[in-house]
């Protein structure tokens, strides 16, 4: 097969303008959602059920450090049958629909302006304006396999598989680019797009609000079935045991 | 780097989640900055095929030694495993290496 | 400036060392810090509150006001340099102003019990800290703090369910442990010394450092040894010998160490509870 020739403009105007132009937008929508960005509005409701659970949790894992009875008399207190807090409380499973609340509506629209709408338009702009190139080459070999991911654009029927179009030059930068992303910003970033694809995936599950009715009942059980093991049983024994050695 | 809390053999050995999380990040940025510059090295020289990959691994190895030569004889100290140390966020940092090492090459190499 | 930050991040509360630092380069040319410039106006404040100097602190506030009119973190400040005048009614006028708008600001909700405490109603502060743990039951603060305002009532089993509680969100702290300890302690009874021996054995196993739970060890033991030998219990009796003659040594060397003080475990011998 013959070796391709590049012409050195397409370095020049194609190849590191996609590069430029990929990581400056990351830093721009990191800043832009930095100011779009509204603190979300909790409800005390909210965070009084998420703290009665991390308590509850805690009290299964270190329960262990309190003397039987007052272990017993916590769990009492979470679980009793006629007055314990995971079964007086009644919380009214929350599954609305985003639709119908305005706040979260426009939460979803801040989140698709700087994440969906900026990934399509670039890329739709890098397209269109470089459209055709090809770039550069993968230095180690391909199976054909990937010729449409890396080529995409460039419909060569014969072409070595190595060579990468813009188009996908592109996106292999929006993907490569999101680790110094973290370097230059900070964690916590919001340029990585990447991220966001993922949780568009994993669909709908995690922007559902948390079901409190649910989660009171899995903690009521999980407390009721941790048994009460004195951890400091030994400590006097362990403590002269130490300084012996 | 901020050192753990670590305690008696025979326990369970307790972490500071804080530091912990601090100490990820520090290592992750190491890693970064590891697969930028090993891969526009590897650019540079223009390894291809094998070769590029064998460095990454090559880089990758050195960056744990010295990391252990920083935390000397006292590692448990500082990371919960050394195995883990070595091998997380190797694919996510392979993924920044070809890119650089892909950049570096065309820039030098392809035209 | 970097110092500030330094100070800001790990919590320090060098007062005087910022206030010295704001008079001397900072507060003719505060505008030339770009994003820093709020956070240092807030740190000075706190400062100056601490050192008394309300018209420095009344300067940086109408900067910050000027920049955020209406916002609730100027308008906590605003509470606390109220609160710092003992103007003790419009301070909380302020923060029931706050808690309106932003009913999760667990902030101007604690600030609302330290100014029935600075007060001195202790009963009501414990009201209100109650009422207020009841709807964040993870704050190790507040149970720490309810734990000490049930102290000064003297209410001890009520202080020994928070100290508790703060043994669940933190077991591995061993000034928690400590703590609870002394209570047992303080209450007594034969169940309680027990109960107290073991946690103060924890808490030294946290930190072998802790000189204050050695010489409570070496004071529970020495109480326990006198109430087994009354009732007989010979191999309990023993153990606790041991273990109080471990506490004894370790003073000894502690002290031996570090100077030539009277010897500790005698004088603290003198306190110990006799009953």
């Amino acid at each position: 097969m013959v070796e391709l020739l590049l012409d050195p403009n397409i370095r020049l105007w194609v190849f590191l303008p996609i590069v430029i132009i990929t990581f400056l937008v990351g830093i721009v929508r990191h800043y832009v959602s930095i100011i779009l960005s509204s603190q979300k509005k909790i409800e005390l409701l909210q965070v009084q059920d998420s703290q009665v659970m991390i308590r509850a949790r805690l009290l299964r894992e270190n329960g262990k450090y309190l003397p039987r009875q007052s272990f017993a008399m916590r769990r009492h207190w979470f679980n009793n049958e006629e007055t314990g807090y995971f079964k007086t409380q009644k919380r009214t499973a929350t599954s609305q629909n985003p639709m119908t609340d305005p706040g979260m509506m426009t939460d979803m629209l801040k989140g698709n302006v700087t994440n969906v709408l900026p990934m399509i338009v670039i890329g739709g702009w890098i397209n269109w304006m470089f459209s055709g190139f090809l770039t550069t080459k993968v230095p180690f070999p391909l199976t054909i396999r990937f010729k449409p991911m890396l080529q995409r654009g460039v419909e060569l029927t014969y072409l070595d598989a190595s060579w990468v179009s813009s188009a996908s030059w592109y996106f292999l930068n929006v993907f490569g680019l999101r680790t110094i992303y973290a370097l230059v910003l900070g964690e916590n970033n919001a340029a990585d797009q990447s991220k966001i694809m993922q949780e568009q995936m994993s669909g709908a599950a995690m922007a559902m609000p948390p079901d409190p009715k649910a989660a009171f009942k899995a903690e009521w059980e999980a407390l009721e079935i941790t048994e009460h093991k004195w951890a400091l049983a030994t400590a006097e024994s362990d403590l002269l045991n130490s300084s012996e050695e | 780097m901020s050192s753990l809390k670590a305690k008696d053999k025979s326990e369970p050995v307790a972490y500071s989640e804080a530091a912990l999380r601090n100490n990820a990040v520090v290592v992750e940025y190491c890693r970064t900055s590891m697969a930028a510059l090993s891969g526009s090295t590897a650019g540079v020289l223009g390894l291809t095929g094998i070769y590029g990959f064998a460095f990454y691994v090559f880089a990758v190895v050195i960056l744990w030694v010295m990391f252990m030569l920083k935390s000397g004889s006292n590692w448990s100290k500082y990371y919960v495993s050394r195995q883990s140390l070595l091998t997380n966020g190797f694919f996510g940092a392979l993924f920044t290496y070809v890119l650089f090492w892909t950049f570096i090459y065309g820039m030098v190499h392809v035209y | 400036m970097e110092q500030l930050r330094q100070w800001r991040e790990s919590n320090e509360r060098k007062s005087e060392e910022i206030i010295e630092i704001w008079e001397k380069s900072l507060c003719n040319n505060i505008d030339k810090l770009a994003n820093d410039k709020h956070l240092i106006l807030e740190q000075v404040i706190y400062a100056a509150l601490d050192c008394h100097m309300y018209r420095v602190a009344t300067v940086c506030l109408l900067m910050l006001s000027n920049d955020f009119p209406g916002s609730l973190r100027v308008m906590k400040l605003k509470a606390t340099l109220l609160e710092a005048k003992e103007k003790y009614d419009e301070a909380l006028a302020v923060l029931d102003t706050i808690i309106k708008t932003d009913e999760t600001n667990t902030g101007a909700r604690k600030r609302r019990v330290a100014i029935l405490k600075a007060q001195g109603l202790i009963p009501e502060a414990i009201k209100e800290l109650v009422d207020y743990l009841k709807k964040f039951m993870s704050d190790v603060e507040g149970w720490q703090e309810l734990c000490s305002l049930y102290l000064q009532v003297q209410d001890y089993s009520r202080a020994v369910y928070c100290a508790e509680e703060l043994l669940i969100h933190q077991p591995h702290n061993h000034l928690h442990h400590q703590r609870l300890a002394e209570i047992r302690y303080t209450m007594g009874g034969l169940e309680n010394m027990e109960l107290a021996k073991t946690y103060y054995c924890h808490a030294l196993k946290l930190n072998p450092e802790n000189t204050r739970a050695l010489l409570g060890l070496f004071l529970v033991t020495n109480n326990l040894l006198s109430q087994y030998k009354s009732s007989g219990n010979s191999a309990k009796r023993k153990e606790t010998f041991r273990l109080c003659q471990w506490a004894q040594a370790r003073t000894a060397q502690r002290t031996a160490k570090e100077s030539a003080a009277p010897p500790l475990d005698q004088m603290m011998l003198n306190l110990a509870i006799t009953d």
